[in-house]
């Protein structure tokens, strides 16, 4: 699992040390390390230094958390069914939920027999989650300490999408779900293109918005 | 921004993660079935949100052609491929563009 996760995991670190190096003039070395430490969200991370940098204040620092965190509830609420321990192991494994360990847990249970899919799902999501937290506070802490992995951004930004194609791929279990698949990029796109303020949020409306019609059974 | 504005980001940060991984009792059948078609449209999306920004604008033509070699390794339904598809993708983007 660790292999699997290192592509995602050397992204997330350049995309780390981006981050360290501009949150540094905003938050200092301290709350900048604190940050990741703590908070573990690579796009709010990013979008709260830039608000930091327009001026903003409290009320749409925590607004701007809210928003960008609801996607969190559709990803829990999908992989609640396959968590099969108690509600302390679950918390301590909520901390590790961002799109790509929910990504590599959904893709984990989906490989194994259905009697393994809670263990292998829990397993994946800590393995997956501590790995990628690792390499997000090494890339701040790099980039806190000024050093500049800004060169690779364009290889790093590549490994995202074909990362999500991969995981997507093998999130398919129907044959009905590559068409809700493309219903929701072409959904996402098109806010891209007519809302752009409602772009962060557009992955999960769409994905949504595709899985609800249809039988339920 | 001070430390106790970051620990109240960090707590909504991880109240929403927790939500429904802790507090929400597994779902029925039916809901299940639901959730289920979420993950593969949801990877879509975040890919198509990597690829088209603000108004429209692509991504860069490397990284368009690393999608694209991802995409037509997709049918094999394996990560390593996919991002081996990805890799030749973008070497040929980067060579074309």
């Amino acid at each position: 699992m660790v292999l699997q996760s290192l592509p995602a995991a050397a992204a997330v670190a350049v995309f780390g040390s981006l981050y360290g190096a501009a949150a540094r003039a905003y938050l200092g070395a301290p709350l900048t390390l604190a940050s990741s430490v703590i908070v573990y969200s690579g796009a709010l991370q990013f979008a709260l230094v830039a608000l930091l940098g327009a001026g903003a204040t409290l009320v749409p620092l925590l607004l701007t958390a809210v928003v960008l965190n609801l996607r969190h509830l559709v990803l829990g609420a999908a992989l609640r069914s396959r968590f099969e321990s108690g509600p302390r192991r679950r918390a301590l494994l909520a901390f590790f939920l961002v799109d790509e360990t929910f990504g590599f847990a959904i893709a984990a249970g989906n490989a194994v027999e259905p009697r393994a899919v809670g263990a292998t799902t829990e397993r994946t999501l800590l393995v997956a989650g501590l790995t990628l937290w690792v390499a997000w506070l090494v890339g701040t802490l790099v980039g806190v300490l000024g050093g500049g992995l800004a060169a690779v951004e364009s290889v790093a930004g590549a490994i995202f999408p074909v990362l999500f194609i991969g995981l997507a791929a093998l999130a398919v279990t129907r044959p009905s779900h590559v068409a809700r698949a493309v219903a929701a990029a072409v959904l996402t796109a098109a806010v891209a293109v007519l809302l752009p303020d409602l772009r962060m949020l557009a992955p999960v409306i769409a994905g949504v918005l595709v899985a609800l019609p249809g039988r339920a059974s | 921004m001070s430390a106790l504005v970051l620990l109240a980001i960090a707590l909504i940060t991880y109240g929403s993660r927790a939500a429904a991984v802790v507090l929400l009792p597994r779902p029925g059948a039916r809901f299940e079935m639901i959730l289920s078609r979420i993950p593969a449209a949801i990877f879509a999306s975040l890919a198509t949100a990597t690829l088209v920004g603000d108004g429209g604008r692509l991504a860069d033509v490397p990284v368009l052609a690393a999608a694209a070699g991802a995409l037509l390794a997709s049918p094999a339904r394996s990560l390593l491929l996919c991002l081996i598809g990805g890799a030749i993708g973008y070497a040929a983007g980067a060579w074309l563009g």
